[in-house]
């Protein structure tokens, strides 16, 4: 059913942008379009279907790896505040993203072909892991995760990304500036179907491993020994999930840059709906994670219409009141 | 059913257990009984392959119980933790759910529901299966853990083993005789039980062998009768006792003071 409203407001999102196709409705042309019809003039084939449907697909891709990535963080760290932002997952992406961008040209003619291609995508992986290898060392021992050092420790490493990334800003050239505010801002604007299609590998891998992991979770409520006697292997699962957010933040990052607060809204509304029970929410973030993105952006680049708004704005203004709730509600656990 | 051998446990230079034999019949309730601070939970932990750490010889079922597979495991073994998490936020059924967790992969089927709804009755708790499991007493809690593990052996593999670390914490004396009854059955139909318990008065009632144990060593072994002596009980406990017949049922009675 929630699958259904996504496929609806796709087709709304479609409907909504300046370009004006002469009259003629946006889904009738996407027709003529997919039907190769030879009449279909160039800038509206350019329009409905590189710009306006991959924009869209992006959004739908890129969302829905965000609130998943969010989700299983939480039941690896049983908290719901544990998200790739927060959590200094997407500063550590956004800084070898960022290095890789600016230092990149220095050594691009002595690496092979296709990994010089997919370099800043595979350096942002690379932060996001690290970044979460380091967060995991720092917050748990034996199995409890202590929430104030998790959550500090990615205030640590935001503000090291933070210092860091201006001072490449500082040393970097005119086209490479341009790259950089785009990744601190967070964008869906510069969607192709190329980054489309690596977007859609990532997260069916991604979803394969993971999505099944609900009951994995739940278990893990019961305490890393008890887990295990209802013979769910413990270590293999947690290094699982570290690796399969680490590639989804990162691989999202890489393409879209920082875009806020997904991940902790999403699985936010559908505790309250579900409890914590991860083999619903892990699924179904999936797709509610695609409807918040797919909506934000359509709100984003109509409300200003013709210019737009960063998207992160409108994450942060949902995100932020959701980060307040949750920190009142556990107040006396903190 | 599980031979132990000479199992050593230390942290740091403190040897918390000092090589102690364990062995297990089919069919056997055995109450490991002792002080604080005796090792109890420490033994049952490493039994129940909780514990990495060195090499401990541990046979379930004629393999080294480290060599099990995981899964397959879960199906012949569930083990009742001392401390159990407070905070879950799921419902009861959820919780007593988990332990069928073995046997479904995405959708529980018939027999999981049918397990689930069995053990919840049996342990009194059917009435409260749509409660959050957070707003809960503490008995109450222990009631859905004694469901969720006993709900993980409901199958028809031969000789299951089922740990218990004192699962009559915070429980009525009702529900305390509840929960050994479910353990006794569950131990006539030749699975086997190893538990650990305070009230010594109950162990002699209900189990057929006890550990008696003392910093980190076994100093007694053997039916209630052999161990439960006035001489092995105020040495064990460092207090004094009067051991007499239990006036209905002819099992040993512990009188401290």
């Amino acid at each position: 059913m929630s699958a259904l409203l996504l496929v609806f407001l796709a087709i709304g999102a479609l409907y909504i942008g300046v370009y004006d196709f002469n009259g003629a409705s946006p889904f009738a042309v996407l027709k003529q379009f997919l039907q190769g019809d030879p009449n279909l003039a160039l800038s509206d084939k350019y329009v409905i279907w590189d710009v306006r449907a991959a924009r869209i697909i992006m959004a739908i891709l890129v969302g829905s790896m965000l609130a998943v990535s969010g989700t299983g963080l939480q039941g690896l760290f049983k908290n719901p505040l544990a998200t790739g932002d927060l959590i200094g997952l997407t500063s550590g992406a956004t800084l070898l993203a960022a290095i890789a961008i600016v230092l990149g040209g220095h050594f691009r003619e002595y690496l092979p072909e296709a990994v010089q291609f997919s370099l800043v995508g595979i350096s942002a992986f690379i932060g996001a892991l690290l970044a979460m290898m380091l967060v995991y060392r720092i917050s748990t021992s034996s199995g409890k995760t202590n929430v104030v050092m998790m959550l500090l420790s990615g205030v640590a490493i935001t503000a090291i990304g933070f210092s860091i990334t201006g001072f490449l800003i500082y040393i970097s050239k005119d086209e490479q500036l341009r790259d950089l505010t785009f990744w601190n801002m967070g964008s869906l604007a510069a969607a192709t179907w190329t980054k489309n299609i690596v977007l859609t590998v990532v997260l069916i891998i991604s979803y394969i491993v993971l999505l099944p992991k609900g009951k994995a979770l739940n278990a893990m409520m019961l305490g890393e020994k008890d887990a295990q006697h209802l013979g769910i292997n413990v270590e293999k699962l947690k290094k699982q999930i570290v690796i399969i957010t680490a590639l989804m933040v990162g691989t999202c990052v890489a393409f879209s840059g920082t875009i806020g607060f997904v991940g902790l809204i999403v699985p936010y509304i559908l505790r309250l709906l579900f409890k914590s029970n991860y083999a619903f929410i892990l699924p179904l973030s999936a797709v509610f994670g695609s409807i918040l993105l797919l909506v934000a952006d359509t709100f984003s680049r109509s409300i200003v219409a013709p210019s737009e708004l960063p998207i992160g704005i409108l994450t942060a203004l949902m995100g932020g009141p959701i980060f307040i709730a949750i920190l009142i509600k556990f107040k006396k656990s903190l | 059913m599980i031979k132990a051998h000479h199992i050593m446990y230390k942290h740091k230079e403190f040897h918390i257990l000092d090589g102690i034999d364990v062995s297990l019949e089919y069919g056997e309730f055995l109450a490991i009984v002792g002080p604080n601070g005796a090792g109890k939970s420490s033994l049952l932990s490493i039994l129940a392959n909780e514990v990495k750490q060195g090499k401990q010889k541990i046979l379930f079922k004629n393999k080294q119980i480290s060599d099990w597979d995981v899964r397959e495991l879960s199906k012949h073994k569930s083990k009742f933790s001392q401390h159990n998490s407070n905070e879950i936020p799921l419902q009861v059924k959820d919780v007593v759910m988990m332990g069928r967790y073995p046997y479904f992969d995405s959708q529980p089927k018939k027999e999981d529901l049918g397990a689930m709804n069995k053990m919840m009755y049996e342990t009194d708790i059917y009435h409260l299966k749509e409660r959050d499991y957070n707003t809960l007493s503490g008995g109450e809690k222990q009631r859905v853990h004694l469901s969720r593990v006993m709900a993980q052996l409901d199958n028809e593999i031969a000789h299951k083993l089922v740990f218990l670390d004192e699962p009559l914490n915070n429980l009525d004396v009702k529900h305390q005789y509840k929960a050994l009854e479910i353990i006794k059955k569950f131990t006539q139909k030749a699975n086997s039980a190893i538990v650990v318990l305070h009230d010594l008065n109950l162990a002699a009632q209900f189990a057929d062998k006890i550990l008696l144990m003392e910093s980190g060593k076994v100093s007694a072994y053997g039916t209630p009768e052999e161990v439960f002596t006035a001489e092995n009980i105020s040495n064990a406990y460092n207090f004094p006792c009067t051991i007499c017949q239990h006036p209905v049922n002819a099992n040993p009675m512990i009188i401290f003071g």
